[in-house]
């Protein structure tokens, strides 16, 4: 009998979790029902809460570089929630799931299945907030007059690449937040910072001047190599038209004469990889701990 | 031939951590390890239980019975030593868990039958069932926080023997709930045990536990100290106690 090679053991063992995760996919459903069904039990307006949060924040931002900061891209709004909605379901979704597995505690020490329901389905439930507000966006942007571009036909996929990236990183910091508490405010703390290191409130355009200008062009590379930077841009690049700025209408001298780039599809490629290396590594990670959870005093 | 449920030799340690660094700011200001004291729950068990044998498992508190229940339920795995459980074992460990106080009774039916392992598809053929074993065909649409105790206690057992496990491991629930509601326990009992099922069953209550097994097994501090018929081992550990 030849040796297998070690991948293959790993490989095997991970299809035999999956396997397991199968069996109780009814429990993940019952656990995303659940937590959509328990955050607006109790109030009338329902989900729309969860649109009214991004919504707010869009319009005050919205109206501070429009009015105070004066950039003058036309239809500014539409450019920001293209780039807002999948950010709130990428800080929404860690913020549940740092604590996803703590809160069942209890549970753990009493019922076997699977750990990582846990984690998956706080993802889920905000997998599915975040359709219900592309759905919102959409409808906005027909309200808008703003042309639907064939850019959207690759919305399921960008939807999956982030979800995987999402998925990873929640089974990291899920199974961590067990042992260490310090874990949920360090997301929340690196969160925060994220908010202004990707390219929400401004355009990716305006980092790569910004980096040229002080003679660190290819630094730009390496921005997009982060894999949320480049889901963010391929939202912004293949759900909208690109922006035109009309140099008389900015008062920032850098941005003048700053044209939308051409979305560069490798970057998204790499986005891609990396998103599922970090899937995969999280799952082998929590599996690897996960059986100790319930003995965690 | 196959048994239900086998150990071997098996040792199960936790780590009893006297002032846990339980954040990384404790951890780096700890210069030495946290001290760390090895508790062995169980010490060495071998224990073998037949195919539809009722098992009980008496000790006293910390001697280790609910670690060997959740040895045998896959919630801990052991530390040395093989624990081979031949079909699925379904713990009736405490009722209700994972119950949402917000949620409807009929809502929490499906999240705890699904957290039991349960198909969604099964529970809709059993849901009337259930709810009519509950006693709470008014009450079901009503959120689970206007329930009563021994009302929560009811969903959760009418839920749980639903389960309809190969082996079923009750821990401790015979003590809740009226003297009719426990009559009623017994009798889904005998209805197991005349299906054929293996039990195992833990259990302070000494009456409880000679009406409904055959079979005991003593548990001092994590090693077995007698293993026979039911009468004997419950009157040998009723002599320890009294005697001290």
């Amino acid at each position: 009998m030849t040796r297998k090679p070690p991948y293959f053991i790993l490989y095997s063992i991970m299809l035999r979790e999956l396997t397991e995760l199968f069996r109780y996919r009814d429990l993940l459903i019952q656990l995303v029902i659940r937590d959509l069904r328990v955050r607006y039990k109790n109030s009338i307006l329902g989900f729309f809460w969860s649109l009214v949060n991004p919504l707010l924040q869009v319009a005050t931002i919205t109206i501070i570089v429009k009015y105070v900061m004066r950039l003058g891209i036309p239809n500014y709004s539409a450019y920001l929630l293209v780039a807002f909605l999948p950010w709130t379901f990428f800080q929404m979704a860690l913020m549940d799931a740092s604590q996803s597995v703590l809160m069942h505690h209890d549970l753990l020490k009493k019922v076997y299945f699977p750990r990582e329901v846990l984690p998956l389905s706080t993802v889920i439930a905000n997998l599915i907030h975040f359709l219900l507000s592309i759905c919102v966006f959409f409808a906005y942007l027909l309200i808008l007059g703003t042309p639907i571009t064939i850019g959207w036909l690759m919305l399921p996929v960008l939807i999956l690449i982030e979800f995987l990236l999402v998925c990873g990183i929640a089974l990291f910091i899920s199974c961590l937040n067990v042992f260490y508490e310090d874990i949920k405010y360090i997301v929340s703390v690196l969160l925060n910072i994220f908010f202004y290191l990707t390219p929400i409130m401004y355009l990716s355009e305006m980092v790569h001047k910004g980096l040229t200008a002080i003679g660190y062009e290819k630094w730009f590379i390496l921005y997009q190599l982060n894999p949320l930077n480049a889901i963010i841009i391929a939202f912004r690049k293949l759900l909208l038209p690109p922006y035109k700025v009309p140099p008389e209408r900015t008062i920032a001298e850098q941005f003048k004469n700053m044209p939308d780039m051409a979305f560069d599809w490798r970057f998204l490629a790499i986005a891609a990889g990396v998103s599922l290396i970090i899937a995969i590594l999280g799952y082998a990670f929590f599996n690897s701990r996960k059986w100790i959870f319930a003995e965690q005093t | 031939m196959k048994k239900s449920i086998e150990l071997i030799n098996v040792r199960k340690a936790f780590r009893l951590v006297h002032d846990r660094a339980s954040s990384l700011k404790a951890l780096a200001l700890a210069f030495r390890k946290p001290k760390a004291e090895i508790i062995w729950a169980l010490d060495g068990v071998d224990l073998t239980v037949e195919y539809g044998e009722t098992l009980a498992i008496i000790g006293r508190n910390g001697s280790g019975k609910s670690t060997l229940l959740g040895l045998i339920g896959n919630i801990y795995r052991p530390t040395e030593g093989r624990v081979i459980v031949n079909g699925r074992a379904a713990a009736l460990l405490e009722l209700g868990a994972g119950f949402h106080p917000d949620l409807t009774g009929l809502e929490n039916i499906y999240l705890n039958g699904a957290i039991l392992g349960i198909r969604t598809k099964q529970m809709r053929e059993k849901v009337d069932e259930i709810v009519r074993f509950a006693e709470l065909e008014r009450f079901i649409d009503a959120p689970l926080r206007t329930y009563s105790k021994g009302m929560v206690m009811r969903l959760g057992f009418a839920i749980a023997v639903q389960v309809d496990p190969d082996i079923l491991l009750i821990d401790e629930v015979l003590a809740v709930g009226d003297e009719a509601f426990q009559e009623k326990c017994y009798k889904k009992i005998e209805e197991f045990q005349h299906a054929g099922k293996t039990i195992v069953f833990v259990s302070h209550d000494l009456d409880a536990v000679r009406r409904v097994s055959s079979r005991a097994v003593w548990l001092d501090d994590g090693k077995i100290k007698a293993d026979g018929d039911v009468n004997n081992v419950v009157n040998s550990y009723a002599e320890g106690i009294t005697s001290g």
